[in-house]
């Protein structure tokens, strides 16, 4: 950035002065207003009691983070919130690693295809993915279970989104399986940046696949394992409960809340507004620590090339 | 000959083969609720509650996508879809590419704290603004507005903004400087550089942003859920999601999957078409972070 900064233009005289506030300031009017703004005013509204009605605000200090505390659906959401991190982080990178590093390593003929079509549930809107795998749980119609059939005598029922058992499991394989190929395009580069040479090094030495994915791709590809670890589990925190929505509404008995959803549905099924607030809030300061944490579990000494 | 020259070869070729195996399988796995989708949209109400969900349609039922097209509207909400993305992209682009460019090329007092707050504000949670911008747009008289989406979408927790800023200041300090100091010798004003020269030249820039955002616009379901709650500024997911709602009344699965098919069609057309720059502008952007 230093470096950077030395070769940039001086802003010398008023008519470029001028030229430069033209260019920045729009942008950052219109950011301050729709983004900066909204954060203030959601911390600012977390502190009062009120539920998005014309009647008047109250104050009431920190009594909705004690609020927090007492609730005990909170427990839950945020249980489950860690749940889906821990699985889809697991599933979503262990698939996205092996099909890296299989379409890198073995030099297919139909790398560009699989690329193209694992890439492909990623541009599709998580409604649709909703709805379609809804229907795949459906009891009585869907896909699953008419599989499942096939291998008994009697048609098989399960209520896989009803049941308080399995409703949990069962958002995690849409959740997976659309996200896979992001990351595994994510890990295709890192390890296309890996000189060959090293490889061909290793192999002369007598090193297996498994050896060299172990000594050589894994730690040259660890910053964006890394990073994608803390992106799966920061857009999980603050997108799983789209799925939720459509797929379970929090249910059966907020079996299946997360704490999203139920920010959703404290500001705008039961205009509690600020406790809604409060929640986001919440859902702010649980990124943040877990980012925190998840930095230094994951941290390596980084390797120079 | 040694025992493990000849073993090398015929053991990759199996290895290879246990792969592929599994490449195949996963394609298929991506692939086919897909394909089935589109099948299910021809297909009539019947052969879906059949059970039999893998069967061919019997006949095709293109009637299913003029029945949700119109009467289900969702001939409205695509074109709600469709100016509400039109209207993000072209403001957040203009919004992005000016700021991006001062950012990339000039020096002056609090640029570091501008580029840091357009950075960090990628990290706040969309769902921190849901209550604040609904009632931010009531205020401004812009709720059930497609202004008001165009707004959030562009400028609000979303985050598209700060994409584009990001991935393009890092094209823009990719051209060489030599471009303006020529510009300048001629007699160019500093607008002058940047229509004539600096935007031109950040055309394939503006593509990869514009189309990956593009994807999310489209695709986004929550902000217009929360801000539209007047039918007639319904776009294509919040018109999904209202239809499947409805389905424990009234059960009309080929519409509703005509309704995927009508929100998938687009995108994946632009996915074939801009594979290249989808797949690509996310490598680039995710080396440099």
């Amino acid at each position: 950035m230093a470096a950077m900064t030395k070769k940039l233009r001086p802003a010398s005289s008023w008519r470029r002065k001028l030229f430069m506030a033209s260019f920045l300031l729009p942008t950052f009017v219109l950011f301050s207003v729709f983004t900066i703004y909204p954060l203030l005013r959601g911390l600012y509204l977390s502190f009062f009691d009120w539920s998005g009605g014309s009647e008047t605000m109250s104050f009431i200090g920190m009594d909705n983070y004690k609020e927090l505390f007492t609730d005990p659906i909170i427990p839950t959401a945020i249980a489950n919130d860690y749940f889906l991190i821990f699985w889809k982080v697991i599933l979503i990178l262990l698939f996205a690693v092996f099909f890296a590093v299989a379409l890198t390593r073995l030099k297919l003929k139909e790398y560009g295809f699989y690329r193209v079509v694992f890439f492909l549930p990623n541009i599709i809107s998580v409604v649709v993915i909703g709805v379609l795998w809804s229907f795949i749980y459906n009891p009585s119609l869907g896909f699953l279970n008419a599989f499942l059939s096939l291998f008994t005598d009697t048609p098989v029922t399960t209520n896989w989104l009803g049941s308080a058992g399995s409703a949990i499991w069962s958002l995690l394989p849409p959740s997976v399986w659309a996200g896979i190929g992001f990351y595994m395009l994510l890990i295709i580069a890192s390890i296309l940046a890996i000189p060959s040479s090293l490889y061909e090094a290793a192999s002369i030495d007598g090193a297996g696949e498994w050896k060299q994915f172990t000594t050589i791709t894994m730690p040259l590809i660890w910053e964006q394992f890394k990073t994608s670890v803390i992106h799966i589990t920061i857009t999980t925190l603050n997108g799983s409960f789209i799925i939720v929505k459509l797929m379970t509404e929090g249910g059966p008995d907020n079996q299946t809340q997360v704490l999203g959803y139920y920010l959703y549905q404290m500001g705008f099924k039961q205009f509690h507004m600020s406790y809604g607030a409060t929640i986001g809030v919440l859902i702010l300061i649980l990124s943040l620590l877990t980012t925190l944490i998840l930095q230094r579990i994951l941290h390596r000494e980084t390797i120079e090339m | 000959m040694n025992e493990l020259s000849i073993n090398r070869p015929r053991r990759r070729i199996v290895s290879k083969t246990i792969v592929r195996f599994f490449l195949l399988l996963w394609s298929a796995v991506v692939l086919y609720p897909v394909i089935w989708t589109f099948l299910t949209s021809l297909k009539d109400n019947q052969m879906v509650m059949l059970g039999k969900p893998w069967d061919l349609p019997s006949a095709l039922r293109f009637e299913n996508y003029s029945n949700v097209w119109n009467r289900a509207h969702f001939g409205d909400y695509f074109f709600n879809s469709l100016i509400v993305t039109v209207g993000s992209i072209a403001l957040s682009m203009a919004l992005a590419a000016t700021t991006a460019y001062i950012l990339a090329r000039f020096r002056f007092k609090g640029r570091g704290l501008l580029y840091f707050a357009y950075i960090a504000s990628m990290m706040i949670p969309t769902t921190l603004g849901l209550i604040p911008l609904f009632f931010l747009l009531s205020d401004l008289q812009l709720d059930n507005t497609l202004t008001g989406l165009v707004l959030v979408y562009s400028v609000g927790t979303i985050g598209i903004l700060p994409f584009a800023i990001f991935f393009l200041i890092g094209f823009y300090q990719s051209l060489p400087k030599e471009l303006e100091e020529a510009a300048t010798i001629d007699g160019c004003t500093d607008y002058g550089i940047f229509f004539r020269i600096m935007l031109p030249l950040s055309k394939p820039g503006l593509i990869t942003v514009g189309i990956m955002n593009t994807l999310t616009v489209w695709n986004e379901y929550i902000m217009a859920t929360v801000l539209t709650n007047n039918p007639e500024k319904y776009t294509v997911p919040v018109g999904i999601a209202i239809m499947q709602a409805e389905m424990q009344y009234r059960t009309e699965w080929g519409p509703l999957f005509a309704g995927l098919a009508i929100s998938m069609l687009p995108v994946i057309l632009m996915y074939m078409i801009y594979q290249r720059q989808i797949t690509g502008g996310l490598t680039a952007g995710a080396l440099k972070g």
